[in-house]
């Protein structure tokens, strides 16, 4: 098998989130399922990361632990020069509020919110406004995406690959540290897929925002920098930019081999 | 479908169809007590008017807090199958039909209703027998042989059994709209209620509201001149306040809309103002009770503090008398409120229900606020903005309306003896009083166990597809 090559090398290769030593499990004694065992990564500045898995993989929990949505059994994650692990809950609703964005599968946006006051939710929710700077990357984020004519209409209005656009814009309006997006094209139709895949690979390699993104879709994964393949709670490969064919190779063989 | 009922979820409905039960059978047995009493006092043989007209009086009272307590009901049930929706699509998807599946939810209300009605007798009944008890050993009333075996106390069961039933069934009609193709959706996230014309329901509640404050400003003007202006009034505030309730869709949401701009425009105030509206219907129906009772109330209030006003201005030189007279007033008041005040008691549980289900129904949304960066103290004002807009909505209509109506009947009834002038409306302090601490309990009550619940939200709630 051919290793593809190495992630081009980056003027950033700073981290902006390390994983150290991580174990998630649940239960006790005999019924004790380990969803993460042991697992260490880094996250690079600017990087357009993939986590990929089967499912029950542990790539999910993985996410929610890195994101501090969830905690760690063991082990810590720093997320630029904060120990997630060790923060109480409003420390890490800030954290969220401010450093991280996040993109779902589904259910992304507030139903009660137009357009607009959902991609400024995050400022809204700090009590504030978003500033001239910021104003005017979110107006710059809106033409990119597509949304002009769609700021004041509410979710239900606007179709899955509009609603996951206007998840998107909200999710870099902040300039995160990192973005996570969780099967962000699990509910689309091949091509909404993939205009949002190429939106999100022109974040990170046009402004420099890292993101993570889990996925099983290998077409997905092929739109980023880096792919981590996850197996039974434990990283076992990770390549570089790579076709989806090889993505799919590397996947199966992992299930062969499982 | 074999009818597993769970109690789970209807356990406020079983507590207002008891309330609506236990108020029933009480206020029967104690006119059937007095009609004793009276019986005892006036050897002379039976007369059979009294009984007649307080049964009357009990019918009109307890027919109020059944008819609150259905409004509730049939709230809660809608509530509830929307909340099941996938559920019933999943049956529909295996060959059930639409007409089963509303028909379980109906027997549901019959459970409801059966179980309510022997909690509501056995409760109303006790509390009966014990007040008469504690009353004949402090002496108050006369140790007679009671019976308590009153046939009629059987009617408000059996009003309760069939308006829970009804109101089951208004409440399940969403059933029937439910497609076995939402049993296969991925997470679709529930669209705020489609807005359905009411053009008839609100042509007719105009009318009304319109007829009714004619007769009620025909009533006033009578009044000045002639005393049976009152009749007149009475009649037009019955059917003007019918159209009030009739045409409560199209009130309630703009007052709602209305004291949701006074929350201000902090992102957590507006969220909590949008989600006091995203479901109209449902909002207008946890309100429409409470605007039912403090506008009954608030009436009764403001129509007697101004008959004091004017009877003190009458009798003047006689500080005894009136003293007397105020005394009455004051019990009379007492009585007649708490009389009323019981729909709203029953109207309040039905609010409380509401907000709880509300949130439970939107877990994913709070998780995905709380993902977003929503901290637990935010959510929490949020919902406490909720209720407080809905409650200070539903009691602003209500002391609007009461007044006006208050006012306007003593003014028909007391224009001859003001000389035909105008009277100011009595509005008393202890009745605000009253209705703002009632408010800020109810505020509090809605929105504490809903808060909790609410404040448990995991943000990773957010992130699962289903």
């Amino acid at each position: 098998m051919t290793t593809p090559a190495p992630a081009p090398d980056r003027a950033a290769t700073a981290v902006v989130a390390r994983v150290e030593h991580v174990t998630k499990s649940y239960g006790e004694g005999d019924g004790r399922v380990d969803a993460l065992r042991d697992v260490s990564l880094d996250l690079r500045a600017g990087e357009f990361t993939a986590v990929m898995g089967p499912s029950g993989s542990g790539k999910s929990t993985l996410m929610h632990i890195t994101a501090g949505l969830d905690s760690a059994t063991s082990g810590r994650v720093v997320l630029g020069d904060t120990d997630v692990s060790a923060l109480g809950d409003d420390e890490l609703t800030l954290l969220r509020r401010r450093r991280i964005g996040f993109v779902f599968q589904a259910f992304n946006l507030v139903p009660t919110l137009d357009v607009s006051g959902n991609i400024e939710l995050p400022f809204r929710l700090d009590g504030r406004r978003a500033s001239a700077d910021e104003r005017a990357w979110i107006d710059r984020l809106v033409g990119i995406l597509g949304l002009g004519g769609r700021l004041a209409h509410r979710p239900h209005q606007l179709s899955g690959g509009q609603q996951q656009r206007v998840a998107i814009a909200r999710a870099l309006a902040t300039r995160p540290d990192l973005v996570f997006a969780d099967e962000p094209t699990g509910n689309l139709d091949s091509r909404t897929g993939r205009d949002v895949l190429e939106v999100l690979r022109a974040a990170s390699g046009e402004h420099g925002q890292s993101i993570a993104m889990v996925t099983h879709d290998p077409v997905a994964a092929s739109y980023a920098d880096r792919v981590v393949f996850l197996a039974d709670g434990r990283v076992v490969r990770e390549v570089g930019r790579s076709s989806a064919a090889d993505v799919s190779a590397a996947m199966l063989a992992l299930e062969t081999v499982a | 479908m074999t009818g597993g009922v769970s109690l789970r979820d209807h356990r406020a409905s079983i507590l207002v169809s008891a309330l609506g039960a236990a108020f029933g059978v009480a206020l029967l047995l104690v006119s059937h007590l007095i009609d004793q009493l009276v019986r005892a006092a006036t050897p002379v043989g039976p007369d059979g008017t009294l009984s007649t007209m307080l049964g009357a009086v009990a019918a009109v009272f307890v027919g109020l807090s059944l008819f609150v307590g259905a409004v509730v009901t049939a709230n809660t049930f809608s509530t509830i199958v929307a909340g099941r929706t996938s559920t019933i699509a999943l049956m529909r998807l295996l060959g059930s039909s639409a007409r089963d599946q509303r028909r379980a939810v109906v027997r549901e209300g019959l459970v409801v209703g059966l179980l309510g009605a022997l909690v509501g007798a056995v409760l109303g009944s006790a509390l009966v027998v014990v007040a008469v008890r504690v009353l004949v050993a402090r002496g108050s009333l006369p140790d007679l042989e009671y019976s308590y075996l009153a046939p009629v106390a059987l009617l408000p069961l059996v009003a309760v059994v069939l308006t829970t039933v009804v109101a089951a069934r208004v409440g399940s009609r969403r059933v029937l709209v439910v497609t076995p193709l939402q049993a296969t959706g991925a997470a679709v996230e529930t669209p705020v209620e489609a807005r359905r014309p009411r053009v008839l329901r609100t042509v007719v509640a105009v009318l009304l509201v319109l007829a009714g404050s004619a007769l009620l400003a025909l009533g006033v003007v009578t009044g000045l001149t002639d005393a049976t202006g009152v009749v007149v009034a009475f009649l037009g505030g019955i059917v003007s306040f019918t159209g009030v309730v009739v045409g409560a869709h199209a009130v309630m949401p703009r007052v709602l809309r209305l004291v949701g701009r006074l929350l201000g425009r902090g992102q957590v105030a507006q969220l909590a103002a949008e989600n006091a509206l995203r479901q109209p219907e449902r909002s207008t129906r946890a309100t429409i009770g409470i605007v039912i009772g403090v506008t009954l109330v608030t009436t009764l209030s403001v129509a007697l503090e101004t008959l004091r006003g004017v009877i003190r201005g009458l009798v003047d030189q006689d500080p005894e008398y009136f003293a007397q007279l105020d005394a009455a007033f004051t019990a009379v008041l007492l009585v007649m409120a708490c009389l009323v005040g019981f729909s709203a008691v029953i109207a309040a549980v039905g609010m409380v229900s509401d907000m709880s289900l509300s949130v439970l129904q939107r877990r994913r949304e709070l998780g995905l606020l709380r993902a977003l960066g929503s901290t637990r103290s935010q959510v929490r004002r949020m919902i406490l903005a909720e209720a407080a807009q809905m409650t200070v909505a539903a009691v602003l209509v209500g002391l609007v309306l009461g007044v006006v109506y208050g006012w306007a009947g003593a003014q028909a009834f007391l224009g001859t003896a003001a000389q035909g002038r105008l009277i100011a409306p009595g509005i008393s302090v202890p009745l605000l009083v009253v209705l703002a601490g009632g408010s800020a309990l109810l505020a509090g009550v809605a929105a504490v166990v809903p808060s909790r619940r609410a404040t448990q939200v995991a943000p990773v709630v957010a992130l699962s597809t289903r």
